[in-house]
């Protein structure tokens, strides 16, 4: 398969959008839905748990995915000369940081 | 035997899968064979092209997710309460990162794939080195607390 030539900006910004923005919608809990798996039912948005636990998880990965998927779009259609300064490396080195800040976010778990 | 339990040894043996490719993959960028292979099973498993494993890693890593996000709802309701009451905070959040760094994988499959692709561009090792070695971190990572939370309320209990 021969991806376009606009393929490897899509991939890159794709990459980089996702995992920031993924961060920010579990750390403000901007879900797309809700999963209730007690009565495995979905609810648009954030909403409180129906007869046992609220799943955001899988919220949150539509809302990041919708979300860099558009920008992967729109970065693919900008002129080369404007592309050409984003780095494939980029994106490793954002999943990186992205990690850490999980750590961080999630250290009380390991520190009681 | 329930579904789940189907599920969750299908998304085990899928990882056990992408483990093994994503592994020689690393092996074969951090530590690539010098020289024609030896006998050994190290000399043996630093002389696999890495190359080869590009496509496999990037559908083992969706079939793998898929599988895992179907049983999760299933580990919200039947195994995370029980370890909540158990205390075992350590072991919950291990698997809270296990999730996220899932995630940030997931969002790095189209690049990782594309600069994979043959023929391999040179100026592009550092990419593909860095991509495959967070791969393999995440991949080891769930792969491992998967198996500690399964050992804990797994098959059976």
């Amino acid at each position: 398969m021969t991806p376009s030539s606009r393929f490897p900006v899509f991939a890159i910004v794709f990459g980089i959008v996702f995992a920031v923005v993924y961060v920010i919608a579990v750390e403000k809990n901007f879900a797309l839905f809700t999963y209730h798996p007690a009565i495995g039912a979905f609810g648009a948005g954030v909403q409180e748990g129906k007869d046992g636990p609220a799943m955001y998880w899988y919220g949150w990965l539509a809302t990041s995915g919708i979300i860099a998927v558009v920008a992967g779009a729109l970065a693919s259609f900008l002129p080369a000369s404007v592309t050409r300064a984003l780095k494939p490396g980029w994106t490793w080195v954002v999943g990186a940081i992205v990690m850490a800040v999980f750590v961080w976010l999630l250290r009380n778990f390991f520190l009681r | 035997m329930n579904t789940t339990t189907v599920l969750l040894i299908i998304h085990g043996l899928l990882a056990v899968a992408l483990l093994g490719a994503i592994t020689h993959q690393a092996v074969s960028i951090w530590a690539p064979a010098r020289k024609p292979a030896g006998a050994s099973f190290i000399a043996r498993a630093r002389s696999v092209p890495g190359t080869t494993y590009g496509d496999a890693v990037v559908v083992l890593y969706l079939l793998t997710f898929v599988f895992g996000g179907i049983i999760y709802a299933d580990y919200r309701i039947e195994v995370r309460t029980v370890v909540e009451q158990l205390g075992l905070w350590s072991q919950n959040g291990a698997f809270e990162l296990k999730e996220h760094f899932a995630a940030v994988g997931l969002g790095l499959l189209p690049v990782y794939w594309y600069y994979w692709r043959q023929p391999l561009a040179p100026e592009h090792a550092r990419t593909r080195a860095g991509l495959t070695t967070m791969l393999a971190f995440i991949v080891w990572w769930n792969f491992l607390v998967g198996h500690v939370l399964n050992n804990i309320r797994g098959f059976g209990s």
